[in-house]
Order: structure tokens, then C-alpha cells, then sequence
């Protein structure tokens, strides 16, 4: 029995060597959280203070309290006023639904076309397309401004949508997933008889589900977010709320108030995705290796 | 059927690939000014579409509003007319910096606007590159003399700020000219009397030393050094030295001679002496409105955001004139932009030209006052009891404007395709001597020599 609890002992003693250095330090524990604790502050800090800023009566705008106090809803009041959010909510969704979708077709067939077949080029097409991921925004800017203007689709949201239905993002991070497939199924799937157009929907796409979920909820947050383009195209209009926040902003100052409650309505849908959908998201940015 | 179906969705997706890449032609070509014909009256029932692009309409609230209460009517009047409205297009958080971008992208498409609201500081580029057509051409010198004239007639300094080699090209629509703001409460907190504000940079240095002092807030802020700010009311405090910061002939760079040099190193001292605090444009703005700071140099475009500031804050609010030199008169300069027509098309030059009449005209002048607070041009209207005079009585502060329309001189243009670069230079220079201390002579020189070689050769 002695010997036993001997052996006890002496294990328990050793435990901490076979496992991860600092597990059992408090010291590091504690100093740990609360650097990580200060980091979570410090990004969150900025979201408090939009909210908070929306919050102030119109005349405590530039105040620097740290609590918003008295708190008023005139700034969302007169954000609805100046502003159709409701229209700008429904536009700004349509073209990010439109622009993650096109992406996420274009994407796959791109990306099961280079994974999947043998063609002569193929290597000096695919590294065509991870080309056009390093060349700059601006570059293509003007040519692709005037190519919408010959299709006399400026000033819609189709000229938003159009130029951004195809992303290299998304063709190199399906070709992965399509790559790392068993190319016994596919084999499989063609002498069941199956063309390579319902290999893909019937077997590809819905084993690629979770990678596509990951990509594109992270197209849609990225089209959200997207200004620059929409400031270029929508010039009749601020018909999505990136530029519909900018309408607060000019030469007669800064209107603060409508803007931070603007912009706060704007964080909402994709905070509540995030919500709603966390594990994907976070899984789509592991995957992607961006941040 | 399968591989029918895949045919198309691979040529889809390589069209919608090249799309992307950015498969389109441009060209872009450079118009130059030169005379052009006289555009013909429009005929009875002659229908006419316009696009309109103005700064003031990418913001939201009094702006777009007036605008399109203002079109509306122009429609009524003229309802063969069709006026677009759009704001410039890019990035910047202050439209109005990227107006001639804008102007220039839609060039290369072969559709740019045909009226634009563009900046004085433009004014040599509008001409040369962006292809503004001469008025005096366009309707005759007569007709445009005669809009000047309509009603109450137009402040005579303001008539040329848009004229370019002798011809008009640009009719002035909003500006300002310097004004120095000040708190009076933080003045009588520093024992000033705020009815006597300074009128000269020694007692404007005195004030801000005091104000500093007495109450622990900032002193004074002059929003004339910083690249954001642009030159114009840099150019303002230069001149009132009997300094330029290019020559009359617009051949020469002037910034770093003798008196300019001077007048920046008095706005270095005011840093350095503690009288002013080394803030950018946006602080110092906020700063004001919040009632941190006890006077500004600003344009007038700004009092709407001093004013709300002011009732917030429970402050008051007042304005006087540019401070002088001891013994040197004040020349004021203008900021803001002038409606010039761009478009080649002879019936849309006449509606631009319409548009334009409509804008400046007593009727437009009436709802831009008193609806957004901007400085009325025909200045007459401030007196007329059917025109501003009860909004005048309201809004003392544009007094100080329309008093300095008088002695005021153009903000003046650099020339050549560089003169961003020319002007951005020149700020920048100023930026390191007055914010953060760098030697005012050798600073201007150096960027003076610098920025000579981006002058166009011959002027």
C-alpha cells in the first residue's frame, strides 16, 4: 500500500514535467489573461466608442466622457432622416449576397476545372490567376470604370457587382480543398456513368460543403465592407451604406452623431453573422491564412 | 447535354475572368483650351439632359436637400431642361478632394459632366487639361457680364476668380474668406474683452499666451499650415506680408523669398512661444466646437459646426477679420469653387449655361444663405428686405465676410500638370516649420527649388 501511494506520489510529482511548460504556473496564467484581457479591451475599445458616441445628445458630440451620458436616440433619429437605412440595408445586402455568390460559382468551377482535369496550360493558366491577386486594385480600376461605362451599367449595383464576380481569393482556396478530394471518388463517379458537370454538383459540391460555408461567409463580409468600388461607381447615389456613412462627412465639418449611428447599424448584420456563425468564420479565416 | 452545359459556364466564367482583369480601352484625350463656338439659343421645346457635379452634393442633409429643391425649381422654369446631380467619385472623406479625379476618370470614358463645381486651386488645370470651355465664347462676354448685373449685382472681386487669361471660364459659386473665429467666454476667462478680438498676429500671439495661461485650454489655431488645409488662406497670411507665393506671372516661385519666409516664421513663433498648439486640421476643428481652443482661422464653411459646438457646449460663439502685420494692410484671399461647363455638346453647353445663371442667381443665392449659411454673392441681398436682410440680422457673423470681399485677392492657382505636387510640396515645407520647428529659410528654400523644376518650362 505504501509502495503504492509511494508510486502515487512520485507521478504526481513528475506529471508536470510531461506536461506543456506553464500549465500549472498562476503567475504566467494570471499575467497571461490580462495581457490578453488588456488586448481584448484596447480592439473592442473603438466599437464601445461608436456606440457610445451614437448614444450622446447631438450638443455632447464632442465630448470626450468616457460614458455616454445623458443618453439619446436623436442621432439614430436623424440618421433615418437624412438617410433611407432600411433601402441602404437592402442594397448593401443584395450586391454582397450577389458579389459572395458570384465569387463562390466562379470560384468552384475554376477551382474543380484545375484540380480535377489534366489540360496542356494548365499550371501557366492557374498561375495567371494567382497573378491577378498581386496586381493592385488601382491598376484595373480605370480600365474596368470605363469597360462599365461602354456597358452603360454605371451608377447601379450592377456595376458594383459585375468586375467583382471573380476572385482569385477564391478560385486558389477551393483548388485546395478540390486538390486534397479523393480522386478515388471522382474515379468512382465516372464509371457509375456521371459527366463531370454532375460529378461536381452531385459529388464534389456537397462533400466541399463546410469549405464553402467558410469561404463564403468570408466573401460576403469582405463585399460588405467593400467601399472604394461603390465611391467610384455609385456617384448619382449613396445606395450602399459605406457611401451613405460618407454622406456625413465634407467640407461644412463632420455630422458625428448620424454617422456613428449609421456605422453602427452597419456593424449589426455582420456582428450578428458572426454570432450566429462563429465556428465557420473563424474556420474560414484559418483556412484562408488571412486575418 | 452535360458537356453542353459545361461549354458555357466555362466561357462565363473566362468573360467574367477578363471582366475582372480589366479588359477595357481608354482614351483619354487631353483637351486644351482654345476658342470655341457660340453655342446657339436652345429652340422652343428643345429637350436637354445635363449632369451636374458638385462636391456640396455628397453630403447629406441641408446640402442635397437645397440642391434638389433648387433643381426642381431650375425644372419648372425650364422643363425642356433634365438636370442630373452627382457628386464627385473616389475615396476621399472630403468629396471635395476629389473633384478633378473624378472630372478626369470620366474623361477617359468620353462622358465627363457637363457643369462642374470645381476649386479656384484647379482653376489653371480646369482650363488646360480638363477642357473648360471659355463663357465668353461660349454666350459672349456681354451675357456674362449682364448675369453679374441681374438683380443685386454680383460682389465686383468675386466676378474674376474664375476668369484665366483674360476670359471667364468659371462663374463663382460658394466661398469664403478667412475668418478668425474666437470663444468669447474663454476670452473673458483670460481676462480679454471679447469686444475688442485682435486685429494683429502680435496681439493674436498676446491672446493665445493668455488664454493659455489663465485657462489651461489652447490659444490659437491657424488652419493655414497644414497640406490638408490647401493654401489658400496661407496665401492669405503671405500677402498681407506684401509677399506671394508665385509670381504675378506665374512664373516664378516666391514662398521662400524674404517675405513669406517672414510671415512663416511668425506662425512658427506662434507654436513655439506657446500661443498656439501643434494640432491637425481635424483636432483643432473639434477642439473649437468643443470649446478646447480659443480661436481659429477658418473658413466660414465651418460655422455651422462652430455654431451647433457653441449651443452645445454652452459657449459663445463670435468672428472678426484676418489679423494684420503691424502696419501692412490685410489681404484676404477666397477658398471655395466656381461652376464651369465642360461639356463639347452646343445644346448642353447652352443648358449648362442656364443651370449655371439659375445657381448664381438672386432666387438660388436666397435658399443656399439661408438654408446652408453660405456667403450670399450678391452681396446686396443681405440688405434687401425680400432677400437675407432677417437672416443677415440673425447671422451677424457674415458681416465679417462680406467685409472682407473688399481688399480681398484670388486664391492663385500653381500652373502646369505638377501643380498638386507644387502645392502639396509647398505645404508640406510649411507643415515642418510651423508644427514641428524646422529652419523656416532653408526649409521654403529647399522646397522652393524642389518645386521650381515642376513648373511648366516657359511658365
Amino acid at each position: 500500500m505504501a509502495v503504492i501511494a509511494g508510486r502515487a506520489a512520485a507521478l504526481e510529482r513528475a506529471a508536470p514535467a510531461d506536461e506543456p511548460v506553464g500549465t500549472h504556473s498562476r503567475t504566467r496564467a494570471v499575467v497571461g489573461h490580462l495581457a490578453l484581457g488588456t488586448l481584448g479591451v484596447l480592439c473592442a475599445f473603438p466599437i464601445y466608442w461608436l456606440y457610445a458616441t451614437s448614444l450622446r445628445a447631438p450638443q455632447d458630440i464632442y465630448s470626450l466622457a468616457p460614458l455616454p451620458w445623458p443618453l439619446s436616440a436623436q442621432s439614430y433619429v436623424d440618421a433615418f432622416r437624412v438617410l433611407d437605412v432600411g433601402g441602404l440595408l437592402l442594397n448593401t445586402t443584395v450586391m454582397a449576397v450577389l458579389i459572395a455568390l458570384g465569387q463562390l460559382l466562379t470560384g468552384l468551377l475554376a477551382a474543380y476545372a484545375f484540380a480535377a482535369w489534366e489540360f496542356r496550360g494548365k499550371s501557366l493558366l492557374y498561375l495567371a490567376f494567382v497573378a491577378t491577386w498581386l496586381v493592385p486594385f488601382q491598376v484595373t480600376m480605370l480600365p474596368n470604370y470605363v469597360l462599365l461605362s461602354q456597358l452603360g451599367v454605371l451608377n447601379t449595383i450592377a456595376g458594383v457587382v459585375l468586375p467583382s464576380l471573380c476572385t482569385a481569393l477564391g478560385v486558389i482556396l477551393l483548388r485546395q480543398h478540390v486538390q486534397a478530394f479523393p480522386t478515388e471518388l471522382l474515379e468512382a463517379a465516372r464509371l457509375d456513368g456521371r459527366g463531370s458537370w454532375s460529378t461536381l454538383w452531385t459529388v464534389v459540391v456537397p462533400n466541399l460543403r463546410p469549405a464553402l460555408a467558410a469561404l463564403g461567409i468570408l466573401l460576403f463580409v469582405n463585399a460588405w465592407n467593400e467601399y472604394f468600388w461603390p465611391a467610384l461607381v455609385l456617384q448619382r447615389s449613396n445606395a450602399v451604406l459605406q457611401l451613405g456613412l460618407r454622406s456625413f462627412m465634407g467640407t461644412e465639418g463632420n455630422d458625428w452623431g448620424p454617422m456613428m449611428a449609421t456605422a453602427g447599424m452597419a456593424c449589426l448584420p455582420v456582428l450578428v453573422l458572426y454570432l450566429v456563425l462563429q465556428r465557420q468564420i473563424v474556420n474560414g479565416f484559418v483556412r484562408s491564412g488571412l486575418k | 447535354m452535360k458537356r453542353s452545359l459545361a461549354l458555357p459556364a466555362a466561357a462565363a466564367a473566362a468573360a467574367l475572368a477578363l471582366t475582372a482583369c480589366g479588359l477595357g480601352s481608354t482614351a483619354p484625350a487631353a483637351p486644351t483650351a482654345s476658342a470655341v463656338a457660340r453655342a446657339p439659343e436652345l429652340a422652343p421645346g428643345q429637350e436637354v439632359s445635363i449632369v451636374l457635379e458638385s462636391y456640396n452634393f455628397g453630403q447629406a442633409g441641408a446640402w442635397s436637400d437645397t440642391f434638389t429643391a433648387l433643381l426642381d425649381t431650375f425644372h419648372q422654369q425650364h422643363p425642356t431642361i433634365t438636370v442630373t446631380a452627382q457628386k464627385p467619385q473616389g475615396n476621399s472623406s472630403n468629396p471635395a478632394n476629389d473633384t478633378v479625379s473624378s472630372v478626369q476618370a470620366q474623361l477617359a470614358t468620353g462622358a465627363p459632366p457637363d457643369v462642374a463645381q470645381l476649386g479656384f486651386s484647379d482653376l489653371d488645370f480646369t482650363v488646360n487639361q480638363l477642357g473648360a470651355k471659355p463663357l465668353d465664347d461660349l454666350v459672349g462676354a456681354d451675357a456674362v457680364a449682364a448675369n453679374y448685373e441681374d438683380g443685386h449685382p454680383f460682389a465686383p472681386k468675386a466676378r474674376t476668380l474664375g476668369d484665366y487669361n483674360g476670359k471667364t471660364y468659371g462663374i463663382p459659386f460658394v466661398f469664403s474668406t478667412p475668418v478668425l473665429f474666437y470663444n468669447a467666454g474663454l476670452f473673458r476667462q483670460a481676462g480679454l474683452d471679447p469686444a475688442t478680438p485682435p486685429t494683429t498676429w502680435d496681439e493674436v500671439k498676446a491672446a493665445g499666451q493668455r488664454i493659455a495661461q489663465a485657462t489651461g485650454k489652447d490659444g490659437a489655431y491657424v488652419d493655414c499650415v497644414t497640406e490638408t488645409a490647401k493654401d489658400w488662406c496661407l496665401q492669405s497670411v503671405i500677402r498681407s506680408n506684401g509677399g506671394r507665393v508665385i509670381s504675378e506671372d506665374r512664373t516664378r516661385l516666391e514662398f521662400a523669398d524674404p517675405p513669406a519666409v517672414e510671415a512663416v516664421t511668425m506662425l512658427q513663433d506662434l507654436v513655439t512661444s506657446g500661443a498656439a498648439p501643434k494640432l491637425t486640421q481635424q483636432q483643432a476643428v473639434e477642439g473649437f466646437a468643443r470649446g478646447d481652443l480659443g480661436m481659429i482661422l477658418e473658413s466660414s464653411a465651418l460655422q455651422g459646426t462652430f455654431t451647433k459646438g457653441a449651443q452645445g457646449g454652452g459657449w459663445e460663439l463670435r468672428g472678426t477679420g484676418v489679423p494684420a502685420f503691424t502696419g501692412k494692410p490685410v489681404v484676404p484671399t477666397n477658398s471655395g469653387a466656381a461652376l464651369f461647363v465642360l461639356s463639347a455638346d452646343p445644346a448642353k453647353q447652352r443648358a449648362a449655361w442656364e443651370l449655371i445663371r439659375f445657381l448664381t442667381s438672386e432666387e438660388a443665392y436666397v435658399q443656399i444663405s439661408s438654408r446652408i449659411g453660405y456667403l450670399p454673392l450678391r452681396t446686396g441681398l443681405v440688405d434687401d428686405p425680400a432677400g437675407l436682410q432677417d437672416w443677415a440680422a440673425k447671422n451677424p457673423l457674415v458681416r465679417t465676410n462680406l467685409q472682407q470681399m473688399d481688399p480681398m485677392e484670388p486664391w492663385v492657382s500653381f500652373p502646369g500638370n505638377d501643380y498638386l505636387q507644387i502645392r502639396d510640396g509647398m505645404m508640406q515645407a510649411v507643415e515642418q516649420v510651423v508644427l514641428q520647428g524646422a529652419d523656416p529659410q532653408a526649409t521654403l528654400s529647399a522646397a522652393a527649388d524642389r518645386q521650381a523644376a515642376l513648373l511648366p518650362a516657359g511658365g
